[in-house]
């Protein structure tokens, strides 16, 4: 008669503890989750730009961040590109005068709309005056679903601990109409000042509008 | 000055109000767009519906009031083209919405598509002098891919007058998009936090006893658009597992939105409270309208479907030798053993629920579909369960001593208190209790069956463990074993009372074995099942009359020739049965000059041949056997039945009859009882005749792709399923899976 011993009993402790492990690894991996105002904002590293460089959100530190999710065709960033207004280039050129970083992200796989190689993502901000610090390539949307990214535009500001200040909307206007940028409040406009300050925005979070990020 | 305005104005509308009965849509670029009314003419003072009517391109969309994680919604700006104050245009009435899923799991919009009209209401002054114009500029977002914000200037112009005339085209238009406005809900609503996730509870006449798939379109983003909403219902009505936008963001005082529960759907605003009582309990079919279902919910029904497969009759006696095994364990004062064997119970049942997951991923990678009952629909798999099945009955019964014949490995290996032993109950458990699907298991795996490999095998395995828990906990949990009755001589009683049970499933699988390959293959696997008997029998007699167990073995083996004979259907297959005989008859006359020893050890030999024999010969023969095609005809004393194809259904929806459905397999016992206590009763046949219903039977008994489809497009693993086709409707309702008559007649009745 076999009897109990210790190496069957690490045997059947070795097998739960396999099916409880993947079942929690599962479980972990299928929650989507989204980043959290206020809450350290998704680490990222090495991804190459429109200008060759490959930056990392850890080469920042101590800087202020902003993410812009891009698309140049859709109407809603067009909106923000428009000439006269040129909502957004003011946005970045103000900003790189309060030193900060302001990333452009173009998570649209290829032959999906927005996307674009480094060289027509550099004329095209040429062409249109845009000022970034950088433009981050993201065919492959890896960037974008870390961030939950949903829209073009979709903002986030970062402080300077790496953690997410402001995450959503560009303004509180959701629409294509140019007339309504003057309308309506900008949020990231509203939060850069208090970030410097080392205070927590008024809103650190709202509802992106614009259109899908067009990932593969 | 403004008499001649108005007078001059009058004109020109007079003139734009006979254009407009001619007005064509304005083509905005991928949608025609147009202003429609319900009045001709209208009166001073009434509300007169208005509506804004979209033709959209093919694979196009425009946006809801709320349009989710992408996109805005059509709006009208009138300016200054509107000859009443604009305080008394109302804004859209918004009909019901479809999900437009961007990215899946990621991106949740919602929009229309092909068709819609936004209806608003404006209420004409009292004093107004007609007639009207209305002027203005629609925008709207449209998308396919990619979006474009377009703009049409519409323009209408309504004449007043002292009596109503109705615009009959406008009219019609927008009482069908004010029909799919959401009513409010007549009930109850209420948000509770719930871990991660947010429960909204829906209760209420409005919901009570609705079914199908479940969804809630909030008017604002508190929620996660993209995520999955698994709905359980109950008794009262339905709860919704909603992922709020953030983690742990707070619970809003109110949450509203629109909630679609099959073809119903309702205008819901729920407060934060605690969750309504009986809106929960049974899965909904497969909760969302979207592709993949939670996993940790999958997870939870799998492990709440496998602790129910313990109350299943097919597992209980194979659970009773587990039982007897704890019992003798603890008697002793041996805890670390009953530990052991609780454990090694596990690691069995989670083995074969892994082979099972392996085999079902292999049938789904060779076929594209997997359906649990498909083990159920191959004669081999079926012929060597009954065999099985039957050699425990008659070890349960005594025929035989486990762990001195060779013939008996398995249950052998499963008698055994060690270890191994327990580790082989678990296998047993497991073979013989897998194919008892309850409900719930149904539900979960259905919506699992389209997943990813990982999930499925998970999802298994979840349910093995789901099973073998009782076992795990009580042989962990002193205190409850306690409640395991004493030793004794009811053990051997109880044991051989066991074997009756198995016998009565190996005859159910008996006659499914029948129904998929005819009666001789049924006859030859009782043949093979008494010659294992004989086998078993003889080689324990073995001691005592060699001789007339030899001889009776050559009489016994007279069967296989005779069968033969009776089958021959060539003249070589009549000369090879003769042959047999003459071999039989030498071997009469050696046995009779044999010494006793020497014929101990062959009819032992014989006897080990003769079970393996009735192992393997009606495995072989299954083997060959084509899968009969004579399926039921049960019904057809009832119901001038047709047999199912999705055409035929096309084809009798198009007509306007309603269409029943029982998708329905030999081998399945719900179907079985459906049919015997609802559907032949005399209630619903009569009502069915009176409805001049179409039933219409798809029979998955040999497996069938094209119902293994449509029962996957239903999110459903297996038979049975029905659906109803209300008359005029080309979409199904599908009903659960336990029917009953007034469900039935309920359904009729409310048809016609």
């Amino acid at each position: 008669m076999t009897t109990f011993t210790r190496r069957n009993l690490g045997l059947a402790a070795g097998m739960a503890t396999a099916v409880a492990l993947t079942a929690g690894s599962m479980i972990a991996l299928s929650a989507n989750a989204a980043p959290v105002s206020g809450e350290a904002a998704p680490i990222f590293v090495d991804y190459q730009t429109s200008s060759g460089e490959e930056i990392s959100l850890g080469d920042f530190e101590g800087k202020t961040v902003v993410l812009e999710w891009t698309n140049h065709d859709c109407p809603f960033v067009v909106k923000h590109y428009a000439e006269p207004v040129t909502n957004m280039q003011s946005l970045q050129s103000g900003a790189m005068d309060d030193d900060v970083v302001w990333i452009q992200v173009i998570s649209s796989a290829p032959g999906k709309q927005g996307y674009l190689e480094a060289e027509a993502a550099i004329s095209k901000n040429t062409e249109r005056s845009s000022v970034p610090s950088y433009t981050i390539l993201d065919p492959e949307g890896s960037l974008g679903r870390a961030y939950a990214a949903k829209t073009t535009p979709h903002m986030y500001v970062i402080d300077g601990e790496g953690d997410l200040a402001y995450q959503g909307a560009i303004d509180s206007i959701r629409s294509t109409k140019v007339d309504d940028i003057a309308l309506a409040t900008n949020y990231v406009t509203a939060a850069l000042p208090s970030v410097a300050a080392g205070e927590t925005p008024e809103v650190t979070s709202s509802a992106p509008y614009g259109c899908s990020v067009k990932y593969n | 000055m403004t008499q001649i305005y108005r007078a001059f104005l009058l004109l020109v509308a007079a003139t734009i109000a006979q254009m407009s009965v001619f007005a064509q849509p304005v083509d905005g670029g991928h949608a025609r767009v147009e202003l429609v009314t319900e009045r001709a003419l209208a009166v001073p003072g009434e509300t007169v519906w208005f509506g804004l009517s979209f033709e959209i391109d093919e694979n196009w969309h425009i946006y809801w009031v709320n349009p989710g994680d992408a996109g805005i919604p059509p709006e009208i700006s009138w300016g200054d083209g509107v000859s009443l104050p604009t305080d008394n245009i109302q804004s859209f009435q918004w009909p019901e919405p479809e999900l437009l899923p961007v990215v899946p799991g990621q991106i949740m919009d919602y929009g229309y598509s092909d068709q819609v009209v936004l209806p608003f209401a404006v209420t004409l002054p009292d004093d107004i002098e007609g007639p009207v114009l209305f002027e203005g500029v629609a925008d709207y977002l449209i998308c396919e891919d990619v979006c474009i914000p377009e703009s049409v200037d519409i323009r209408l112009m309504l004449s007043i007058g002292a009596q109503q005339i109705p615009d009959t085209y406008g009219a019609d238009l927008i009482q069908a998009s004010l029909a799919d406005v959401p009513p409010p809900l007549s009930g109850d609503a209420a948000l509770t936090a719930q871990g991660d996730t947010w429960r909204l509870s829906l209760a209420g006449e409005s919901v009570a006893g609705l079914t199908g798939d479940a969804r809630f379109f909030p008017y604002g983003h508190e929620i996660t658009h993209a995520a999955d909403q698994t709905v359980q219902f109950g008794p009262e009505g339905l709860s919704l597992s909603l992922v709020p936008a953030s983690a742990g963001a707070s619970l809003p005082e109110t949450l509203s939105g629109i909630v679609k529960i099959g073809d119903a759907v309702f205008d819901v605003s729920a407060t934060a409270g605690a969750a309504l009582p009986g809106t929960s309990g049974s899965s909904g079919g497969a909760g969302s309208a979207v592709p993949g279902t939670s996993l940790p919910l999958l997870m939870a029904f799998a492990l709440i479907g496998g602790l129910i497969l313990n109350l299943m009759p097919c597992v209980l006696p194979v659970l009773s030798i587990k039982a007897m095994g704890l019992v003798s364990a603890t008697a002793n004062g041996d805890t670390a053993k009953a530990r052991a064997h609780g454990l090694w119970y596990t690691a069995g049942v989670l083995a074969s629920f892994g082979a099972l997951a392996a085999a079902v991923l292999a049938v789904r990678a060779a076929t594209g579909i997997a359906i649990w009952g498909f083990w159920l629909q191959n004669p081999i798999l079926v012929t060597a369960r009954i065999l099985v099945i039957f050699l425990i009955g008659l070890w349960l019964l005594g025929m035989f001593e486990l762990g001195t014949s060779v013939q008996s490995v398995g249950s052998d290996l499963a008698a055994k208190q060690g270890s191994a032993g327990a580790f082989f109950t678990g296998v047993l458990a497991a073979v013989v209790g897998a194919p008892c699907t309850g409900p719930f298991l149904g539900a979960a795996l259905g919506a699992v069956m389209s997943q990813s490999a990982a999930n499925v095998i998970l999802v298994l395995l979840t349910m093995g463990l789901g099973m073998a828990l009782p076992f795990l906990i009580l042989s962990f949990s002193p205190g409850l074993q306690k409640f395991i009755p004493k030793p004794g001589a009811w053990m051997e009683t109880l044991k051989q009372v066991f074997a009756f049970p198995l016998f009565l499933i190996a005859a159910w699988l008996l006659s499914v074995l029948g129904a998929l390959a005819g009666y001789r293959m049924a006859a030859m696997v009782v043949a093979g099942a008494a010659l294992i008997a004989f086998g078993i029998w003889a080689y324990k007699s073995a001691g005592q009359g060699a001789k007339a167990i030899l001889l009776a073995v050559i009489g016994l083996a007279l069967i296989v020739p005779i069968f033969g004979l009776i089958s021959a259907t060539s003249a070589w297959e009549v000369a090879g049965s003769l042959g047999w005989c003459a071999a039989l008859a030498v071997a009469v006359v050696v046995i009779a000059r044999l010494n006793g020893n020497l014929s101990s050890q062959i009819a032992k030999g014989l006897a080990a041949v003769a079970v393996f024999a009735g192992l393997i010969w009606p495995l072989a023969q299954a083997r060959t056997a084509l899968s009969s095609d004579a399926p039921t005809e049960a019904y057809a004393a009832k119901y001038d039945t047709e047999a199912w194809s999705p055409e035929r259904v096309a084809e009798l929806t198009a007509q306007g009859r309603a269409v029943f459905v029982d998708f329905t397999a030999e081998w399945c016992v719900t179907c079985q009882a459906n049919k015997l206590q609802t559907l032949q009763t005399r209630p619903v046949t009569e009502a069915f005749e009176a409805a001049n219903v179409a039933f219409l039977v798809a029979d998955f008994t040999n497996g069938d792709p094209v119902i293994a489809r449509e029962l996957q497009k239903h999110n459903r693993a297996g038979v049975p399923m029905y659906l109803w086709y209300a008359p005029g409707e080309q979409s199904p309702e599908v009903l659960p899976e336990l029917l009953s008559i007034d469900l039935v007649t309920g359904l009729v009745e409310a048809a016609s």
